[in-house]
């Protein structure tokens, strides 16, 4: 018989108590799996769309958290494009636009250029780019044109005006599949911010991160009011990124909290009513390490079973959530390695924390007294 | 003078007391003995003399709160315990003391992790223990599917696991029927003599005390006689 036979025995024994436990530790890992998958995948995307448009820095007003409030005066760019070590600077205008009829809300609306460097990385499916004197025309993420169910040559209409679809296309970041790009004039005259931009985006002449910071330096000090940020730390100092990280360590905590005192309920109550099984171990003369590596191992496994179920509820709960119009655009339906990393450590952790007072407990145990106790 | 050949008793106890922590109830109260090597010895007297406890104590499971146990002339408190208790001795209790989720053969193999024999071998060694104490018929059950007597054969598989030299056995006929009671002490018996065993039985009854080579009584924590 091996070892694990014995710790398997004990758990079967127990049925109903091993699948509650497992359940109630595998929803928390899926919670924390799901989140953290989603957070990462925020991030991701975003940082995608950066490195594909090979943009180094984004430049804002000063103090704001987030592209969307930020507000700048379009001639702006002509200042950036003559400080020393700029290769190019395209202006973008950012907002959000609904389409309630469909139950899509916060869709990304970008105005662009035609020709700028934002148009890198957009892979035309269908139709063609938006160009210069372009007027209401608009081009449809793969994901929203298919959840609108439009395609090129229909009419779609974008905070109440009418726009003609010239293009479908697709990017690798999800936040662009889900969204649309309008001739940056029209959103600019759409959202009352006539020769106003919501940020620049800047290509340097090196893309050495010590080459960028130093521009960065050199933006700033040139030109009072604006913060240029290297792309990297734009993303992660993002609010909506930064909230969704904040609330995935959140849930991780709760779920640790709460999933190790499940755990060590479980574990403190089979220690409990196997006093005299335990007495019976120490009498035959385990040693006191062999029986904590028995009760360790039991909370080992059951662990281990919450980061198996809980990664599968977690792929689960994704694929559920895209179902959903308004998400699809924004969460990628394939949680990355990294987080089913994270589950394991979690179903790990969990056993170490929740097992080990009830491991040490049992291996505590007086032999007579514990025999008594049968 | 001493002689040189002449080898120290098994198990030597010298002036054994044992009180309870609250100090109210004294177990025992200087109780001294000795068991040579091969000696089937009955323990018995009425019940709260302190039977289990001396037990107990002799197999290094408790500690005496004065006095010390030498076993092989080597004081008990210098040696390590669960070693001893693991490969030296094997203990048999009134109430069998299997654990449910077990068979029969996976039973008899508990002991045998902190036992010298390698994985693959404990299977075949506890398949034979058990063919020795006649459950050849009987290894894959678990011990609800046992009778009472089968169980106790089962335990007494389990006791020597290990092969230790010396049995410890706890009132053993305690919960058995007289037949069964017969064929379990005949089986005790048997297995000493194929083994060479030291049997120490603690029991309350008169047949198994009659059938040990020495009897020794307690009475309210003191060897009255033996």
């Amino acid at each position: 018989m091996r070892f694990s036979t014995f710790i398997a025995r004990n758990m079967l024994n127990r049925k109903v108590r091993t699948a509650l436990t497992v359940l109630g530790l595998s929803v928390g890992i899926a919670a924390v799996m799901i989140l953290t998958g989603v957070a990462w995948g925020f991030e991701r995307s975003f940082m995608k769309i950066y490195q594909t448009k090979g943009i180094d820095l984004v430049v804002v007003r000063a103090g704001i958290s987030n592209q969307l409030s930020s507000n700048l005066e379009e001639s702006v760019a002509d200042r950036v494009r003559k400080v020393q070590g700029v290769a190019d600077v395209s202006p973008s205008v950012m907002d959000t636009v609904s389409f309630e009829d469909r139950n899509l809300v916060s869709v990304l609306a970008n105005g662009w250029e035609g020709g700028s460097r934002l148009f890198n990385g957009v892979r035309l499916l269908e139709g063609r780019a938006i160009k210069a004197g372009d007027g209401r025309v608009v081009m449809l993420g793969r994901v929203l044109g298919m959840n609108l169910g439009k395609s090129v040559g229909d009419e779609v209409g974008v905070a109440g005006e009418p726009f003609q679809v010239v293009g479908i296309f697709e990017s690798d970041s999800l936040f662009e599949n889900g969204g649309l790009i309008v001739p940056i004039r029209e959103l600019q005259r759409m959202m009352g911010r006539q020769g106003q931009v919501t940020g620049l985006v800047v290509a340097a002449t090196s893309a050495e991160p010590g080459f960028v910071e130093a521009l960065s330096r050199r933006i700033e000090r040139d030109i009072p009011g604006v913060a240029a940020v290297p792309a990297r730390n734009f993303v992660q100092s993002d609010l909506q990124i930064r909230l969704t990280k904040t609330m995935a360590w959140a849930t991780t905590a709760v779920a640790l909290v709460l999933g190790s005192i499940g755990l060590l309920n479980t574990m403190v109550m089979s220690v409990f009513e196997r006093t005299g099984e335990v007495g019976l171990l120490r009498a035959l003369g385990w040693r006191r390490r062999r029986v904590l590596a028995l009760i360790l191992g039991e909370a080992m496994v059951l662990g281990l079973l919450g980061a198996a179920v809980g990664t599968a509820l977690a792929y689960l709960g994704v694929r559920a959530l895209v179902l959903d119009p308004t998400s699809r655009g924004f969460i990628d339906p394939n949680l990355p390695p990294a987080v089913v990393g994270i589950g394991l450590g979690m179903g790990l952790g969990l056993s170490l924390l929740g097992g080990l007072y009830p491991a040490l407990r049992a291996a505590a145990l007086d032999p007579t007294e514990a025999l008594r106790h049968e | 003078m001493s002689n040189p050949d002449r080898r120290p008793p098994l198990l030597r106890a010298e002036g054994l007391v044992k009180m309870y922590s609250d100090g109210d109830v004294q177990a025992l109260r200087g109780v001294s003995l000795s068991i040579e090597a091969g000696e089937w010895v009955a323990i018995t007297g009425p019940s709260g003399c302190g039977k289990t406890t001396l037990l107990q104590i002799l197999g290094g499971l408790d500690r005496p709160t004065a006095g010390e146990v030498f076993f092989e002339g080597s004081p008990l408190g210098k040696l390590d315990l669960d070693a001893f208790r693991a490969r030296r001795l094997g203990f048999v209790f009134q109430s069998f003391h299997l654990l449910s989720t077990l068979s029969a053969l996976e039973n008899v193999q508990v002991p045998m992790f902190e036992g010298p024999w390698p994985r693959s071998e404990r299977a075949s060694r506890a398949g034979a223990l058990l063919d020795e104490v006649g459950l050849s018929h009987r290894k894959l059950h678990r011990p609800g599917r046992l009778s009472v007597g089968e169980r106790q054969r089962v335990a007494i598989a389990r006791a020597l696991a290990n092969g230790p030299g010396l049995i410890l056995a706890d009132e053993p006929t305690g919960n058995l029927d007289s037949r069964t009671q017969g064929e379990i002490m005949e089986l005790l018996a048997r297995l000493r003599r194929e083994r060479s065993l030291t049997l120490v039985v603690v029991t309350h009854s008169h047949e198994v005390a009659a059938a040990a080579d020495r009897e020794i009584r307690l009475k309210d924590g003191r060897i009255v006689e033996g």
